[in-house]
């Protein structure tokens, strides 16, 4: 009797555990097939974001190699006792290039806006600007000296100034960026919708630039945070 | 029985989606089923990256000497992690929800380009965000960097390269009051939204967590320019 029981005791448990994990193997396939976004896209779509993955991944390849090469360096520095500061040091500069800390330099563009009788420059040109520079890969933005950092804001005061990191700024604005100068510079001339076509069209005043040496200056701010944990 | 009866409604679910997606785009299916290698591929290669960043730290960590300048640079290295966004954060904020108003009456149906959430109201709430002194800001998990773009690409918005779509959500960690008055007093820019007929829903919050930012910062162009 006893031994009938815990037969039966232990069949129902192994069902339950198989039913469970299929129910668990069928929950995640619904959560990992994302077909409702692809299944609504068009044949351009497609390409385009295939077109996107490949490049994502051909970014995180060069990170990770990158990566490693720094692993490979920290592990030679414990193994041979040689000190690791230099190896910190050289990590701290590039995020602190990347971040705004640093004043840096590097081929580029120059875009300056200039205030006209008939047409005032406004902050959301500005901020136009800098989306469409960071949609063609600018790595360092600066408007008038003042560096964009990761929480930088671009707003009128009243219709008089325009201003940036809370510090007012007037016309001509002058907006640098560093990164690759034939890709910032067709991102911005495409023809009729594009940034300098659209602008023009509506009689504001636009210089394109292409720099082989750009400085753009350090934030003067601080950077932290007050809420976030 | 009624784990078998889930089962099988769950495999029912799952068959006709299936083949309702095969019958209507059978002509793309190649594409698709690139796509989806693709998307795969790219996860399998970021999460080994993310292992990759876990090891370096620790050995980083390891090396560094008990030295002043050394435990100096480690720590602000850390705090610098934070700052480009490669760290989840938590706090107080403020959340926005976007959504496209469905339920159009007739004779409003032509005009359907106040119904739709576009890159500039996106590029206007996010920059008022931060104007009110935000700490953080994601829109549907997506953080925003100091390079992220918010791009309109057809009728996809992509931010971080990733396809956004309604209902948005955007979050932001801060002083809740602030950025609530900046965004939501009257005449101000969500009202305005709310008036074109996008529907529009905020709340405060004790505790929001943004998630990290999702990709790799590149540095090809840009060197030292001060030494």
């Amino acid at each position: 009797m006893k031994k009938g029981e815990i037969t039966i005791t232990i069949t129902i448990g192994i069902m339950v555990l198989i039913l469970t994990t299929v129910i668990f193997v069928q929950f995640k396939t619904i959560k990992h097939t994302n077909i409702t976004l692809i299944e609504n896209m068009r044949e351009d779509e497609l390409k385009a974001e295939i077109s996107n993955f490949k490049q994502k991944t051909a970014e995180v390849q060069n990170q990770m190699q990158e990566t490693n090469l720094k692993i490979k360096e920290y592990e030679i520095s414990i193994t041979t006792g040689k000190e690791a500061s230099e190896l910190l040091k050289k990590e701290l500069e590039q995020q602190n290039n990347i971040l705004g800390k640093n004043t840096v330099k590097g081929t580029g563009i120059i875009v300056t806006l200039t205030d006209t009788r008939a047409q005032k420059i406004t902050s959301k040109d500005l901020r136009e600007l800098l989306n469409q520079l960071k949609v063609d890969g600018a790595e360092a933005i600066s408007i008038n000296g003042q560096r964009i950092v990761y929480d930088s804001y671009v707003v009128d005061l009243g219709g008089t100034y325009i201003s940036v990191n809370g510090e007012r700024i007037v016309s001509p604005y002058e907006v640098k960026a560093i990164g690759n100068p034939t890709y910032l510079e067709s991102g911005l001339s495409k023809k009729q919708y594009g940034y300098i076509d659209t602008k023009l069209e509506e009689g504001k005043d636009i210089i394109l630039e292409r720099k082989d040496e750009i400085l753009i200056n350090a934030y003067t701010g601080d950077l932290n945070m007050e809420y976030a944990f | 029985m009624l784990l078998v009866m889930g089962i099988c409604i769950q495999i029912n679910t799952i068959k006709e989606a299936t083949k309702s997606v095969g019958a209507t785009l059978k002509d793309n299916s190649d594409l698709k089923n690139e796509l989806l290698k693709r998307q795969g591929e790219y996860e399998a290669i970021y999460k080994e990256l993310e292992e990759k960043e876990k090891k370096l730290e620790e050995i980083r960590l390891n090396a560094s000497t008990k030295s002043e300048g050394d435990t100096k640079n480690e720590a602000e290295i850390k705090s610098n992690q934070i700052l480009l966004g490669l760290t989840e954060i938590s706090g107080q904020g403020f959340v926005i929800e976007l959504d496209e108003n469905r339920e159009v009456s007739s004779d409003e149906v032509l005009n359907i380009n106040g119904y739709l959430v576009h890159e500039e109201d996106l590029l206007y709430i996010v920059n008022e965000l931060f104007n009110s002194g935000a700490d953080a800001v994601s829109i549907n998990d997506q953080r925003i960097t100091n390079t992220t773009a918010i791009l309109c690409d057809g009728n996809i918005i992509r931010i971080n390269g990733k396809m956004v779509g309604v209902p948005i959500t955007i979050k932001a960690i801060g002083y809740p009051e602030r950025m609530e008055f900046a965004l939501t007093r009257p005449g101000g820019y969500l009202q305005a939204m709310a008036d074109d007929g996008v529907k529009v829903v905020h709340w405060k919050s004790e505790s929001i967590t943004i998630p990290k930012y999702e990709g790799v910062y590149t540095y090809e162009y840009l060197t030292r320019g001060d030494m």
